[in-house]
């Protein structure tokens, strides 16, 4: 029993591995793999976000989740395991293996550490795992049991770890208006960037212990780097993380490990790299120089676009101490894109183009990929402000993005008109001067209704643009090129009327329906969690 | 694996179709909760929370509660605002009775206790349909009526299941009341104008109740899967209400298929689930002619569950959507029928798997998903 269970979680993790797309798929392919066996739960439960998060601990089960061999332990009741098998950020592949110590109400008044200790022990002969991480819980919290002095008195052959993760310790919705803000303005300069972290979400709390935990002092080897995955989430991880170990390679430098994407083992070792690449938050890389030395690298929003990832492989290169001698290497690469690219290019100038984008914190760099690095002749920048609302965004905040924005792309010279939350009569009229309109979100509910305007949905293949490597623009060009002009799938979308299209939505909160329970419910989180943020009143206002 | 308590709460309040649950709790509860019951019904949002922070775990959560309260009353168009205290407020000891008096709102509000480690899914069930009976209004009996008791929202199939029930007992010359916890909040307070309450697994305590309160009798039967099944459950119902209906059944849609039965004769399968699980394997026992191997309830220890069917030679397993894992690993497909559902939809109400089309619906899904599971080299 115990060897097959073992063996089942290895397996579990290992086929989720490689699973997500086939070996021998294109970018493209797994791009839209990724969007239709992934998205459909993912932006599913995105939207419900609107309605409340989950806790602190479901970004801990899913972190770990990560780590080959490693096993979440929750210390609380049993609901606490039952649901949090089902993370948001792994809805395709539930965490199925999830022991808990069951807190009842005797161990509330006499505390959990004894369940707590036998469970660690019964759930090393059952799964022989490398690692198990204790996650406690809202009620262990409350209780007061001590997780670390427990796990410090244990003597097993694996690796313990204690993540923080009780439920009631979570972001506040000021956190990301501030973020937001910060983002907006350093749109025109980037040097001052926000180094900020959500606090609580689970998933830095994870990063965060196995720093302090599980690594050990290694000798830094010199051109060596980590990369932090925080990617399945992102679609077309697997293709991108190709590319970029590609890139590095060419650069001379290799890339040791993915974290936490990796074996207990490898997380040992992983202060032996010369610099950490991060994609979320900065605490746990900080902590990892605090006690190691090794340098970070923030991916920020300005890496996006060929000069965007240019200059970020020039500052990975830089960290290491490569000024100069991975230039050649660098500039080959975006050559050989670039030069790959002309010929979409040259489709594209034969016509006008409005976009429809929503606004964001990459919005600005997304435009400028659009219109620079495509070259695609815009016209009309259509921006929709409205999500940033249903993200608890303030008014005074959105307000200085629209002004920020403005200003960044008259400063790069883009020259086309932006027109913030257009109206269908605005669309319509926008769309009678272009030859086409696309949108990278899922616009025929909003503009095709009673065949209104006729728009392009690029939505999926917009995450072909977010990637740390040229190949990805080149693929989405290509991909534009067909679809303008190709013959594949025209005989089909000329007549749509989409089944979505005939719903009726909230103005502000799309795609949420205009329905009264629902607007009530999202007034109801939104409110009550902004009453969470420091320096609110009662209203939820700054 | 068991839900625990505030779980079994939350399905039961949120039956009551038009009222709003306000979960006072930490956001995870409150997710997890509803997370479940949005699958297959992703507009249906009259659940809020309190937020329950580190500021109220120092401090006490009752502002916090009194807050949600007054804003829920304004947001929602509700006759009811239903206040689950989870397992940080029983705890911390919040007051949660001399808040919600402490407030005069245009909505009823009742609240109930139901911190998750204090008791099982179906505890927080049961007791939540006893709080729940305080709304019931005394009501002319209404003859040949029944109160179906034991349904969750967010059950597998359950508007369908819900409708042929119905229809099979309308043909019987019965008619449903109120289905608990499945019916507006109006529909609740009639249910004492029921001659006759029917338990599904769940809710017994309730029945119970009313039948010392109210001197209203109660059947307990199991959930009519296959056709046997049902027409057990239609007799048993017609019997004791003495409206002397034998139902009739249509096996002309099986016999389209009698090979394929022939050939899944003695299939061995095994099931997990909550109630509904015991009538699940007597249809599959008894009707299809599988051999049930393993048979387990979700409180029942998971692990021993698994190694039982790793150890067995099912090749169907009939679970929740948390048991693909257990499928995956032994090769062998996974028939969804018991909550949680969270990667397979049910939309269409006249696809039942209760009652006797839906032994037919059952049966159908059984054979698809065997034929298009990938043959002997899968």
């Amino acid at each position: 029993m115990q060897t097959k269970m073992n063996g089942d979680i290895n397996m579990q993790i290992s086929e989720q591995l490689p699973d997500m797309a086939n070996n021998n798929e294109s970018v493209l392919q797994e791009i839209f793999r990724d969007r239709v066996f992934n998205g459909i739960r993912q932006g599913t439960t995105w939207q419900f976000h609107r309605y409340g998060i989950n806790c602190k601990l479901s970004g801990s089960v899913y972190a770990v989740s990560e780590i080959e061999g490693a096993i979440s332990l929750i210390h609380g009741p049993a609901g606490c395991a039952f649901h949090q098998r089902l993370t948001p950020r792994k809805m395709y592949a539930p965490i199925y293996n999830l022991p808990c110590t069951d807190l009842d109400e005797n161990d509330v008044i006499y505390g959990g550490e004894d369940k707590l200790r036998e469970k660690i022990g019964e759930v090393y002969h059952m799964f022989h795992p490398s690692l198990i991480a204790v996650l406690p819980t809202c009620v262990s919290g409350l209780v007061g049991d001590d997780v670390s002095g427990v796990i410090t008195e244990l003597d097993l052959p694996c690796d313990l770890l204690h993540v923080p993760s009780e439920g009631f310790a979570h972001r506040s919705r000021e956190s990301l208006d501030m973020m937001m803000r910060d983002y907006a303005e350093s749109w025109k300069d980037p040097s001052r960037s926000p180094a900020y972290d959500l606090r609580g979400c689970g998933h830095e709390e994870v990063m965060f212990s196995i720093v302090d935990q599980l690594m050990e002092e290694q000798e830094i080897a010199p051109n060596l780097v980590n990369i932090e995955s925080f990617g399945r989430f992102t679609y077309g991880f697997r293709s991108e993380l190709a590319e970029i170990k590609h890139i590095f390679g060419e650069m001379g430098v290799s890339v040791n490990l993915t974290l936490p994407t990796c074996t207990v083992e490898e997380i040992k070792r992983a202060p032996a790299a010369e610099l950490n690449i991060v994609t979320r938050n900065l605490r746990w890389a900080e902590r990892m120089k605090e006690r190691f030395g090794n340098d970070y690298l923030r991916k920020w929003f300005f890496y996006f676009g060929f000069d965007g990832v240019e200059k970020f492989y020039h500052d990975a290169a830089s960290k290491l101490g490569l000024d100069g001698e991975a230039d050649a290497a660098i500039r080959k690469e975006k050559t050989q894109s670039l030069q790959e690219l002309e010929k979409y290019q040259k489709i594209f100038a034969r016509d006008d183009f409005a976009v429809s984008t929503q606004g964001f914190f990459f919005t600005p760099y997304l435009a400028r990929i659009y219109a620079t690095d495509l070259k695609l002749p815009i016209k009309y920048l259509c921006v929709d402000m409205q999500l940033l609302k249903a993200l608890n965004i303030s008014e005074e905040t959105i307000e200085v993005m629209i002004t920020n924005m403005q200003e960044a792309f008259e400063e790069w010279g883009l020259g086309f008109e932006v027109v913030t939350n257009p109206t269908l009569d605005e669309m319509s009229e926008i769309a009678k001067k272009v030859d086409h309109v696309l949108s990278d979100r899922i616009t025929p509910p909003i503009y095709g209704k009673g065949g209104g305007v006729g728009v392009m949905d690029i939505s999926a293949t917009r995450y072909l643009l977010f990637r740390t490597g040229f190949s990805g623009i080149v693929e989405f060009g290509k991909y534009l090129a067909e679809k303008l002009h190709g013959e594949r799938g025209k005989t089909y979308q000329n007549n749509r009327e989409p089944i979505i299209s005939r719903f009726n939505y909230d103005k502000i909160h799309y795609p949420m329906l205009d329905d009264n329970r629902c607007s009530a419910s999202r007034e109801m989180w939104s409110g009550m969690w902004s009453m969470k943020s420091e320096g609110c009143d009662n209203n939820g206002r700054r | 694996m068991d839900g625990g308590k505030f779980f079994g709460a939350f399905r039961a309040s949120s039956g009551i179709t038009d009222a709003v649950v306000l979960n006072h709790v930490p956001v995870g509860c409150n997710w997890g909760a509803a997370i479940f019951k949005t699958t297959s019904n992703q507009f249906d949002m009259r659940h809020a929370c309190t937020v329950m922070h580190e500021r109220e775990i120092v401090f006490g959560g009752e502002d916090a509660l009194r807050e949600a309260l007054i804003r829920a009353d304004e947001l929602y168009d509700t006759p009811l605002l239903l206040v689950i205290a989870g397992d940080a407020p029983s705890i911390i000891g919040d007051d949660v009775e001399a808040v919600v008096n402490s407030v005069t709102l245009d909505a009823e509000v009742m609240w109930m206790e139901a911190a998750g480690f204090k008791g099982s899914m179906m505890d927080g069930y049961e007791e939540a349909l006893l709080r729940l009976a305080g709304l019931m209004k005394e009501s002319e009996t209404i003859q040949g009526s029944v109160n179906l008791i034991g349904f969750s929202p967010d059950d597998f199939k359950v508007d369908a299941d819900v409708k042929e029930i119905k229809q099979l007992l309308l043909d019987a010359g019965v008619e449903v009341n109120t289905v608990i916890s499945k019916c507006s909040l109006e529909e609740f307070r009639r249910a004492p104008a029921a001659e006759l309450n029917v338990v599904l697994g769940q809710g017994t305590l309730l029945a119970e109740q009313m039948k010392k309160e109210l001197g209203l009798p109660y059947l307990k039967m199991d959930y009519p899967y296959g056709l046997d099944g049902t027409a057990h459950f239609v007799n048993a119902i017609s019997e004791e209400l003495g409206t002397g209906h034998e139902p009739e059944f249509d096996i002309e849609p099986f016999k389209r298929v009698y090979l394929y039965l022939h050939e899944l004769y003695g299939t061995p399968v095994s099931v997990i689930g909550d109630f509904h699980a015991e009538a699940m394997a007597n249809f599959l026992d008894g009707e299809l002619g599988f051999n049930v191997e393993v048979s387990a309830r979700n409180e029942d220890d998971y692990f021993a569950f698994e190694e039982e069917v790793r150890n067995s030679n099912t090749t169907i397993l009939f679970g929740s959507s948390f048991e693909q894992n257990i499928a995956e690993t032994l090769n062998i497909p996974l028939i969804r029928f018991c909550y949680p559902v969270f990667d397979n939809v049910c939309v269409y109400d006249d696809a039942p798997y209760a009652g006797f089309r839906g032994a037919v619906c059952l049966t159908e899904a059984i054979i698809n998903t065997v034929m298009s599971y990938g043959g002997m080299n899968k």
